[in-house]
C-alpha cells in the first residue's frame, strides 16, 4: 500500500504511525490550483512503483481528482469534498457544521503548518505593496468569514495551533472556536477498511466522484 | 482625452489602489466621458487577468486589482447616467447558500458594472428564494451563481427548482463559475452557461440578453 497525501492529511497520518517511506506528501498550496493539483497527483501515480495499491489522501478537492487513473494500480480515495471532511471524521459531520456556519475558517496542525506558508504570502505582499494595500487585499480574502474552527483530531499537542489560531483569529477579529475531531476516516483509511465511504477505482478506469 | 483611458488603463493592470481615485477624479474634471473611463478600467482589467493567466500575478494580486476597481467604481458612479450604467440590461449576482467565497463573485460585478449591466448583488450564502425574489423585483434576465464548494453545488440546482417552481425559469438565463464549477456541472445542474474567468462574464451576460 502507498499513499500520496495532502501535507496537512500527512501530517495526521504520520502521526498515527504511518510508516513514511511509503507515502509521497504533495505540496498544500496545490489545492488553490485544481489543474495543477491534478497533473501532480497524475504523475506521482504514474511514477509509483510496485504491485500496490495507491490511497489518495484527498477528497474532491474542487474536482481536483476527478478523472485521474493509473494503469498498474487500484486507487482508493475518501468519498468526501476534501480534507476538513478527513479530520472531521465524515462527510455528514462536516456538511453539518459548515451548515452551521458557512463563514468558517478551519484549522489543524497541517493546516497551521501550511498557513505558516500563507504569512510568508502575507509577508510578500506585505514588502511589495505595503500594509496599506496588504491590509485591504487579506480584508477582502476574509471578509465574509466569522469564525476559525481548530480542529482537535487527537493525534498531537495542540498548545502551538492554539497560539496561531487565537494571534490568527485577534489579527482578523474573529471569533475561535476549539472542535473535536476524529481518527475514524484516517483509520478506516491505512486499515484498508474500504467500504462505501471510498472509492474503488480499477486499474484502467478514471475516479469518479459523480 | 485618449491619454486618460490609457493611464487608468495602466493604473489598474498595476494595481495602483492609492492614486486611481485621484485619476479618474482628474479625468472627470478634465472632460472625460465616464463611459470612456469606464472602458479603460474594464480593459486594465483584462489585463490583469492576462497577468494571471500567464503566472505573473498571484491571487493576491487578482484580489487587490479587485479593490482597485472598487476605488475606482466609488468615484465614477455619481458621475455615471442611470441609462449607461444599466442600458445592457439586470442580472442578479450571489454566492450560492451554504458558500462564502465571494472574490470571483465580486470580480464579475465590477466587470457587468463595467460593461453597462444594471447588477444587483445579493451577497453571499444567499438562499434561493431571495433569488426568485430579486429576479421578480428587479425584472433580471440574467443570474450569475458563484460556488466555490464542492460540497455546495447542490445549491444551484435550488435555484433552478425554485425559478421553476416560480414559472420565472424561461424568463431568465442562468450562469455558473467558480473553482468547482465544471462544463459536465452545469449539465447536469440545466444552467445556461459556465465562465472560468471573470472577463468572460461580460460575453456571457451580452448573450444572454440578446437571445
Amino acid at each position: 500500500m502507498r499513499i500520496i497525501a495532502c501535507a496537512t492529511v500527512a501530517e495526521e497520518l504520520i502521526h498515527m504511525g504511518f510508516p513514511q517511506e511509503h507515502m509521497k506528501v504533495l505540496d498544500f498550496a496545490l489545492h488553490v490550483e485544481p489543474q495543477k493539483l491534478r497533473q501532480r497527483l497524475q504523475e506521482e501515480i504514474d511514477n509509483t512503483e510496485g504491485d500496490c495499491d495507491i490511497i489518495l489522501g484527498y477528497g474532491k478537492c474542487s474536482n481536483a481528482l476527478e478523472g485521474l487513473s493509473s494503469r498498474t494500480h487500484k486507487l482508493i480515495v475518501p468519498r468526501v469534498e476534501d480534507c476538513i471532511a478527513i479530520f472531521l471524521g465524515s462527510q455528514e459531520e462536516y456538511l453539518r457544521v459548515q451548515r452551521e456556519e458557512p463563514g468558517t475558517y478551519y484549522l489543524t496542525k497541517g493546516w497551521v503548518i501550511a498557513q505558516g506558508n500563507a504569512l510568508e504570502e502575507y509577508s510578500r505582499i506585505l514588502e511589495k505593496y505595503g500594509e496599506y494595500r496588504a491590509r485591504r487585499v487579506v480584508g477582502a480574502i476574509f471578509a465574509n468569514y466569522k469564525r476559525i474552527v481548530l480542529i482537535n483530531t487527537g493525534n498531537y499537542e495542540l498548545d502551538e495551533s492554539r497560539r496561531f489560531a487565537s494571534e490568527m483569529a485577534a489579527f482578523l477579529g474573529l471569533a475561535l472556536e476549539e472542535i473535536e475531531g476524529s481518527r475514524r476516516l484516517l483509520k478506516k483509511m491505512i486499515k484498508g477498511q474500504w467500504d462505501d465511504e471510498f472509492i474503488l477505482v480499477d486499474k484502467g478506469l478514471p475516479v469518479s466522484f459523480y | 482625452m485618449g491619454d486618460y483611458t490609457e493611464k487608468i488603463e495602466k493604473a489598474v493592470s498595476d494595481l495602483e489602489l492609492e492614486s486611481i481615485s485621484g485619476l479618474i477624479g482628474e479625468a472627470l474634471e478634465g472632460g472625460v466621458d465616464p463611459l470612456e473611463i469606464l472602458r479603460g478600467m474594464s480593459a486594465g482589467m483584462t489585463k490583469v487577468g492576462e497577468l494571471f493567466e500567464r503566472g505573473e500575478y498571484f491571487l493576491a494580486d487578482l484580489v487587490l486589482a479587485g479593490e482597485v476597481m472598487k476605488e475606482g467604481v466609488k468615484v465614477l458612479e455619481p458621475h455615471l447616467k442611470p441609462e449607461s450604467m444599466g442600458a445592457k440590461g439586470t442580472v442578479v449576482i450571489c454566492t450560492v447558500k451554504g458558500d462564502i467565497h465571494d472574490i470571483g463573485k465580486n470580480l464579475v460585478g465590477t466587470m457587468l458594472s463595467s460593461a453597462g449591466f444594471k447588477v444587483i448583488d445579493l451577497g453571499v450564502d444567499v438562499h434561493e428564494d431571495r433569488i426568485v425574489d430579486a429576479v421578480r423585483e428587479h425584472d433580471a434576465r440574467g443570474i450569475g451563481l458563484s460556488a466555490l464548494l464542492t460540497s455546495m453545488v447542490d445549491s444551484i440546482g435550488d435555484v433552478v427548482k425554485a425559478l421553476e417552481r416560480a414559472e420565472l425559469r424561461d424568463k431568465v438565463k442562468i450562469a455558473i463559475g467558480g473553482a468547482c464549477t465544471t462544463e459536465e456541472l452545469a449539465r447536469r445542474m440545466r444552467v445556461d452557461a459556465l465562465g472560468r474567468e471573470a472577463v468572460e462574464a461580460v460575453k456571457i451576460f451580452e448573450s444572454f440578453m440578446a437571445s
